[in-house]
């Protein structure tokens, strides 16, 4: 869409696409309109009237947030009249608001404090109103206050929009409160504990739970990171003082339909201070785990690597950055071995994921997803779940292709259940008879699928779509990149967070495979990351290095501790082939350090050099132009380990090291019931 | 199947059908909870939720609309029906002390609607539309206007002897 339409706003010349907000026109020329109940992206609701600005030639006051640009327009944003109005409704506000602004967690960044500020409203002018409603703080992430409430809705879209549909209003007027079905506590109420409601909140309404004298938000450094707890490596902002993390919230841009994180990504850092945490390097002495220098600790490690040589492997999760990655290639060089291999295996394979495209999910009108069961609830890939949902209800149709009913199934526009490879062939052929464009190879590739009525019909929105997006599971993803060939991108979601980075960066093994690895294929293995084996394989000599302290580390001969992705600078390309930095956000605990750096010393105890892995070269590795060609309609074989397995196990320490074991607890007491 | 006794287990048959009457049709969710007060005498939060959860909509979803209406109870209400008016018209005509008297006489605290043996609700409406008759009190469905304290009364005490 070019920018056609040209108006003025506040004597500023604005050009603007057609259907564009006033309230976006302005922000886009630097004007900001007042609002508290405005969420960009979403359709407006227009509960707050606050942005109410005048349009010359107008009878009255609009609403910024649900008028859309004319050509010649000309608005003004801060007139007497409408200071006048907005005060108003201040006023009103604030009649039912605590006035408690100096102790108030949200100090600073609330928004109703903000606007009372600007327009010089101390306190109402009407008699105080209060309902005595009581706060909700019986769980340890999410605590409600319907005291501070000033119904914007923002909580209520937000969630109902992803899909979570947990808050809706009850009653109305001035007298309604955000509540849960029959009012339950959040706990009760199949609420995900996301958070998104918290980000939303523009006041002190819903805020983290543990936020009370942890300090205002003004006195936070606010990093911008990445999450690599799973495959969704959702964007994050990390705030930190005092050399500590007080909060994570989502990263993402205001209005995109990936704004979610999963409460694993906002509340897991607690797992940093974790009883279980690594602090201090370990080596086993007469069956027992003691403490050690780091000097001693990495000369019994080289002096064993050495040993075994090319019987020597490395073992990984894909969840670390790129630079940990090319180091432990660096470092296997110099130990003389080419087993190196990662999670990444146990469910894709290198190509798939280097083959993977770009796609833009917040411009996608029509989402295919193909043996993928994303799930909120189940924490598997939350973000994708929430995303799509977002996308569909913001227009977008959605195709679902599974071999089995998934949660997903209910907010699609069309379920195709069966083989997942035939029904996409299936798509594509229905999809060519409806007139998509294709190639005499394409065509004739899919001349034999049985098409179902359901397929029919997919393949005419398939056919119909300007920027269709195939989300599939890394096994499907060379089928789903079949229908790529003729429009739209196709997209392998891995489980883990940088397990496309960790495929571009080459860790994948020369020799024996992780499955080798881990059942004792080896003399001496090496482990880094938390990987999913709890009991030691035959090996003669067995590293752990790992932020804690996991089954498998206690029964190691040397324990290295490692830094978590938020005490360690790098880089990690997610899903959709976008890289991400990944800022040190807080210093290791103790003496643990990243895992690239241990990895550099390690080679120096060796006698060998590696050089401190650089952006440039991170870069260069990623350079691989994705190819894409004509392969057969088979979903992939060998790669059978759920999303959800993975998930769970990689994420073992952060989810029992931090109130995260809540969550366990909560699903295992309704469950009961 | 009236009153405080409702159990799931027993009224799935009875939501099964008035699932079956509505299915399909856009827009239902007012009438389909119209038709499971009319049975129940009120909106059972279970009831409710099964509807919900057949209907594959959100409970809070159902949970908004039943309180949004205040034609909807969720609580279970009694055998005899009280509402006083208490709009602008009745209320300068001396509702409030009607609506005191009612209250003394059924033993209801200031937050209670319902009597403990579930003979009496007493609700509060802002408006019946009959100002001219005002105060007004509509006892099970009959209006009785320029209500005196002791004229209503002396229905409750009809009422009582009734059962």
């Amino acid at each position: 869409m070019s920018d056609n339409v040209k108006l003025t706003i506040d004597g500023k010349e604005v050009q603007v696409s057609e259907g564009t907000y006033i309230i976006d026109a302005a922000e886009a020329a630097g004007i900001h309109i007042p609002n508290l109940c405005y969420l960009k992206g979403m359709k407006a609701v227009g509960a707050c009237r606050l942005c109410l600005v005048e349009v010359e030639g107008g009878k009255g006051p609009v609403i910024a947030c649900n008028a859309k640009v004319k050509d010649g327009m000309v608005v003004s944003t801060n007139t007497e009249r409408i200071q006048e109005a907005r005060r108003f409704v201040i006023d009103l506000i604030v009649s039912m608001h605590p006035l408690d602004c100096m102790t108030c967690t949200k100090a600073g960044v609330c928004a109703l404090q903000k606007y009372a500020y600007d327009l010089e409203v101390a306190e109402s002018s009407f008699t105080r109103k209060q309902f005595g409603y009581e706060p909700d703080t019986a769980n340890s992430f999410i605590k409600r206050d319907p005291e501070y409430c000033i119904l914007c809705s923002k909580c209520v879209r937000v969630c109902k929009e992803q899909g979570t549909n947990v808050l809706e209003f009850m009653g109305r007027g001035v007298g309604a409160k955000v509540i849960t079905a029959d009012d339950k506590p959040l706990q009760e109420s199949g609420c995900t504990f996301c958070g998104s409601c918290v980000d939303a909140c523009p006041v002190n309404a819903l805020l983290d739970a543990d936020r009370w004298r942890k300090g205002r938000e003004w006195e936070y450094e606010n990093v911008k990171s990445a999450c690599l707890l799973c495959g969704n490596g959702c964007d994050i902002t990390v705030g930190t003082k005092d050399g500590k993390i007080q909060k994570i919230s989502a990263g993402q841009a205001e209005g995109s339909a990936e704004k979610y994180i999963c409460a694993y990504g906002r509340f897991g850092f607690d797992c940093i201070e974790a009883e279980t945490r690594l602090t201090a390097p370990m080596k086993k002495v007469s069956g027992k785990l003691k403490e050690t220098t780091w000097a001693d600790a990495l000369g019994i490690v080289a002096e064993n690597l050495k040993k075994a040589g090319k019987d020597a492997g490395f073992i990984s999760v894909a969840g670390i950055q790129n630079e940990d990655a090319l180091a432990l290639k660096a470092l296997a060089k110099i130990v003389k071995t080419k087993n190196y291999d990662t999670t990444m295996s146990l469910y894709a394979d290198a190509e798939t994921l280097v083959n993977s495209q770009a796609a833009d999910i917040d411009s996608a009108d029509l989402i295919i997803l193909a043996g993928l069961a994303p799930s909120q609830w189940e924490r598997v890939l939350p973000q994708l779940d929430a995303t799509v949902r977002r996308r569909a209800a913001r227009g977008a149709k959605l195709v679902v292709i599974n071999s089995s009913e998934a949660r997903i199934s209910e907010a699609a526009t069309i379920n195709l259940i069966g083989d997942e490879a035939a029904s996409l062939k299936a798509v594509l052929k229905a999809a060519i008879g409806k007139g998509l464009k294709a190639d005499k190879k394409l065509a004739d590739a899919v001349k034999d699928a049985t098409v179902t009525e359901e397929a029919e019909q997919a393949g005419e929105m398939f056919a119909g779509a300007a920027s269709p997006v195939i989300f599939a599971s890394p096994s499907l993803f060379d089928a789903a990149a079949n229908l790529s060939l003729a429009k739209g991108s196709a997209v392998a979601v891995p489980a883990e967070s940088n397990a496309k980075g960790v495929a571009l960066m080459g860790l994948t093994t020369g020799g024996t495979t992780y499955k080798e690895m881990a059942s004792g294929a080896l003399k001496a293995l090496y482990a880094v990351g938390e990987v999913p084996l709890s009991k030691r394989p035959k090996v003669d000599f067995l590293v752990v290095q790992n932020s804690h302290l996991t089954e498998l580390a206690g029964q190691a001969d040397v324990v290295l501790p490692s830094a978590t992705f938020l005490e360690s600078a790098g880089t990690m390309i997610d899903y959709l082939g976008r890289l991400k930095y990944l800022p040190k956000a807080i210093e290791p605990q103790g003496e643990a350090k990243a895992h690239k750096d241990i990895f550099i010393q390690l080679a120096k105890a060796m006698g060998g050099t590696i050089k401190k892995p650089t952006e440039a070269e991170v870069k260069k590795a990623a350079k691989v132009k994705a190819k894409t060609s004509l392969k057969p309609f088979e979903a992939k074989k060998g790669f059978d380990v759920s999303p959800g397995e993975i998930i769970e196990s990689v994420n073992a320490s952060v989810i029992s090291g931090s109130r995260l074991i809540m969550l366990k607890e909560m699903a295992a007491a309704t469950a009961g019931k | 199947m009236r009153g405080k006794d409702f159990s799931v287990e027993q009224a799935a048959g009875t939501l099964e059908s008035l699932y079956e009457k509505y299915r399909g049709e856009k827009g239902a969710v007012i009438p389909l909870l119209q038709d499971v007060q009319e049975e129940f005498g009120y909106l059972p939060e279970e009831a409710v939720n099964w509807i919900a959860d057949r209907l594959e909509v959100p409970r809070s979803f159902f949970f908004g609309v039943a309180t949004f209406y205040a034609q909807f109870h969720l609580a279970p209400r009694g055998k005899n029906i009280i509402t006083a008016c208490s709009g602008t018209a009745c209320h300068v005509k001396g509702s409030e002390r009607i609506i005191n008297f009612i209250k003394r006489d059924l033993g209801l605290t200031d937050k209670q609607e319902t009597t403990e043996d579930m003979g009496f609700t007493l609700e509060k409406v802002n408006c019946v539309g009959v100002c001219s008759i005002s105060p007004v009190v509509i006892i099970n469905k009959k209006v009785h206007g320029k209500a005196a304290p002791a004229k209503i009364l002396k229905e409750i005490k009809l009422l009582k002897k009734k059962k």
